[in-house]
């Protein structure tokens, strides 16, 4: 009996221990006279900050300010409990990257401190798609950093065996392209799995449809929305091309793996995707080209999910003012352009675009960034994309034969459920 | 009216006190005797002092709290602003009218049932042929079974993850070589049956020595003699089994059983390092599923909840064996 209770106890014990508070602690010293003998901690995500862009970022502030920064590489798995508990405590790090679909939830708890003056200070040109991200219920809470987007990675050889000459510019001269392929070649035209789910956010935003919408208070489903049957239109007929399982995403098999093997014609991705291939069979490495995602019309790119990262200050942080310094060297037209050049990530303005020359896939990537968007910006948006993720089931339902509509109302009440979640 | 009637009668209270407090012997013997007696008396008390300590602050403090815990809406906002908002017994009746609960709980039923049958019976017959081996072969094995016993949970997922890895897995390879070419890059994380297959494979193996150990040190307790008497009637190996070794072994059975339940049914460790409760959530058990919706989504207070949910599904498999041990004990009195 008590062998049992106490074990049983255990396992409420291991769950509940992870579970506890950070202590309330009392206040430091507020403010300072000058940031001398002050270190200010920030986190980055790991990858986020190449090596030569650290170096001289930390030298530029400790130079100015005269205080020390201390870079702390945070790792993404578990960031989220990681960056709660942390901005939970006394003594947060000052400043963090957060992932931009992550911000409004994060300024939502009243864990990040406002910037709307930083923003009038040094982010009038920002470009507005990467901006959106960070404001929240109208107030500035982050500063957009950096942002990456798919693009088409191609295999040149299998487009010259095809008779293709040029990249195509538009949708329609795409699907031609890849009928081509089919028709004269043995390749797969596209590798596209039925829930390469980002991608298909980035077609709604091309469409202009919302995936969710206001009723009364409260947020719903909006899948029902022939806007958003529109762009599944457009994924139906891509999905069209691959023999890709419907049922599966981009990671299952890795598809720069699938397309590693040479028979591929084209899939879409990221730029960094290419060196999986590379890795897998490097043969592949000199056949590999790149081309934004071409839209409806010449000169207007289809619309990109942009996955990328804010910087933001904790609200308990007591060094405001040297954060904020911090932002102010770390984004500007010097830094922001190095981190572009040396990570191959779309810059914060449309300015600093020409630091990706040399680069082909960010080249690629950057003329859809202007127009891009994210997953919808609401703090409930999060509870959606956990496994299973109805628009994935949504996306599935349809290649598999169900009209959008039908499949709009077989997942809704599931979405619906988790828009509601309490917070 | 229970005071006034006390005070009134004061005769069955003093009797019952007299009744419940310890033997009358030593209360005839002198003050200082009676002090140290008292001491003596305490002893046993004193001595378990540290471990209920310990256990109170490491376990009875925590459950309380995750108990507290399980009354709150306690998310993102409330963690981060130190609000504490009591939400009744939301969290439960939301855990209790989902369907996903009732699913997990079912798998988790399921999962425990195979687990242990299977960890019984092979841990019994790994225990059986301890017993017959020669000394040197038992040695051999005995060390074997302990090291993988010792095994530290985490190492031992990690290196069967590395066994059952995609592409470049020994155990696919092995397949390949042997002619099954289609098992040369197969996932064995991709599908729930699979993903099951391999932590119960990492499951069982750890925990046949601890039942093979336990049944081989219970086997020593059979005195030769009945052996002797059972074949002088006749009897051949399965009904020397049957009606010797069977009977001697059965309580260590029992507890061995109840024990490996609670082991398995909380096995977190290796269920969640193997693949974090996927493919889709499929392979979660109850005690992932709460961390998953508790930490993972941070619900931090319905993961409370499911937690005390789950400490009563397990009583509620392990009753029997309760109802077994509580019997005894009152049997003893």
């Amino acid at each position: 009996m008590k062998r049992g209770l106490i074990a049983a106890t255990g396992v409420a014990a291991m769950l509940v221990s992870v579970a506890a508070c950070g202590s309330d602690g009392d206040d430091d010293k507020a403010g300072a006279d000058g940031f001398k003998g002050e270190t200010l901690t920030v986190w980055a995500m790991d990858g986020s900050t190449p090596d030569g862009w650290t170096k001289d970022v930390k030298a530029a502030f400790e130079k100015k300010t005269g205080a020390k920064l201390k870079l702390e590489i945070q790792q993404w798995n578990g960031i989220q409990q990681k960056v709660t508990t942390a901005l939970s405590e006394s003594d947060p790090p000052d400043v963090l990257e957060i992932g931009n679909t992550q911000t409004p939830a994060y300024a939502q708890t009243g864990g990040l401190a406002e910037l709307d003056d930083l923003k009038k200070s040094i982010g009038a040109d920002w470009s507005k798609s990467m901006n959106d991200s960070a404001v929240y219920d109208g107030k500035q809470y982050a500063a957009p950093w950096y942002v990456v987007n798919r693009v088409v990675l191609y295999n040149k050889k299998i487009w010259a065996e095809a008779g293709i000459k040029d990249t195509p510019k538009t949708r329609t001269e795409f699907f031609k392209d890849l009928d081509t392929i089919q028709k004269k070649t043995d390749a797969e035209p596209i590798y596209l799995p039925g829930q390469n789910w980002y991608f298909f956010d980035g077609l709604t935003i091309g469409t202009g449809a919302d995936l969710v919408k206001k009723n009364g208070d409260k947020w719903v489903s909006n899948l029902a929305d022939p806007k958003v049957g529109k762009a599944m239109d457009i994924y139906k007929q891509y999905q069209s091309f691959s023999k890709a399982p419907k049922d599966k995403d981009e990671a299952t098999p890795q598809q720069a793996e699938v397309f590693a093997k040479g028979k591929t014609g084209a899939f879409i991705g990221m730029g960094w995707e290419a060196a999986l291939s590379i890795k897998a069979n490097p043969k592949i490495e000199k056949d590999i080209g790149y081309f934004t995602i071409p839209g409806e019309t010449e000169g207007k790119p289809e619309g990109v999910f942009l996955g990328g990262s804010n910087l933001a200050i904790a609200a308990g942080s007591e060094k405001q003012e040297l954060a904020k310094e911090f932002l102010k060297i770390a984004l500007n037209d010097t830094y922001e352009g190095q981190l572009a050049k040396e990570g191959g990530v779309i810059p914060n303005k449309e300015s600093l675009q020409t630091q990706l020359k040399g680069n082909p896939a960010a080249q690629a990537a950057a003329p859809a960034a202007a127009t891009g968007g994210t997953t919808p910006l609401i703090p409930e948006w999060a509870a959606v994309e956990n496994a299973p993720n109805p628009v994935k089931t949504y996306m599935t339902a349809v290649l598999t034969g169900k009209s959008p509509a039908e499949a709009a109302k077989s997942v809704e009440d599931e979405l619906n459920k988790r828009l509601s979640q309490e917070r | 009216m229970a005071v006034a009637t006390e005070r009134q009668d004061p005769g069955p209270a003093a009797a019952g006190v007299r009744r419940g407090g310890a033997p009358p012997g030593p209360r005839r013997r002198g003050p200082g005797a009676h002090g140290r007696a008292r001491l003596i008396g305490a002893a046993p008390y004193l001595l378990l002092l540290p471990a209920l300590a310990v256990t109170a602050v490491l376990l009875g403090w925590p459950l309380i709290k995750n108990g507290l815990l399980s009354f709150q809406n306690l998310n993102m906002r409330q963690l981060i602003q130190h609000l504490t908002e009591w939400n009744g017994v939301d969290n439960y009746r939301e855990t209790l009218t989902s369907e996903d609960f009732w699913r997990v709980t079912l798998r988790s039923v399921i999962f425990t049932a195979a687990n242990v049958v299977l960890i019984m019976v092979l841990g019994t017959l790994v225990g059986l042929l301890l017993a017959r081996l020669g000394s040197k072969m038992r040695l051999l094995l005995s060390v074997g079974l302990v090291l993988s016993w010792a095994m530290p949970p985490i190492a031992a997922t990690t290196v069967f993850q590395w066994l059952f890895a995609t592409r470049f897995g020994v155990v696919n390879w092995v397949l390949d070589a042997l002619g099954w070419h289609s098992m040369a890059h197969y996932n064995w994380t991709g599908g729930q049956f699979s993903t099951f297959f391999v932590i119960t494979l990492l499951i069982v193996w750890q925990s046949i020595p601890f039942v093979a150990i336990n049944l081989y040190a219970a086997t020593t307790t059979i005195p030769g003699e009945l052996y002797e008497a059972a074949a002088l009637d006749g009897a051949g190996t399965w009904k020397s089994f049957a009606s010797v070794t069977f009977p001697f072994l059965k309580p260590f059975l029992l507890a061995t059983t109840f024990l490996e339940v609670i082991w398995v049914f909380k096995a977190f460790t290796q269920v969640f390092a193997i693949n974090e409760g996927g493919p889709e959530r499929l392979t979660e058990t109850l005690p992932v599923y709460a961390f998953v919706e508790g930490v993972g989504n941070q619900h931090y207070g319905m993961g409370a909840a499911i937690s005390l949910l789950t400490i009563v599904v397990l009583l509620a498999l392990t009753s029997y064996y309760l109802r077994i041990v509580l019997r005894q004990e009152e049997d003893e009195l």
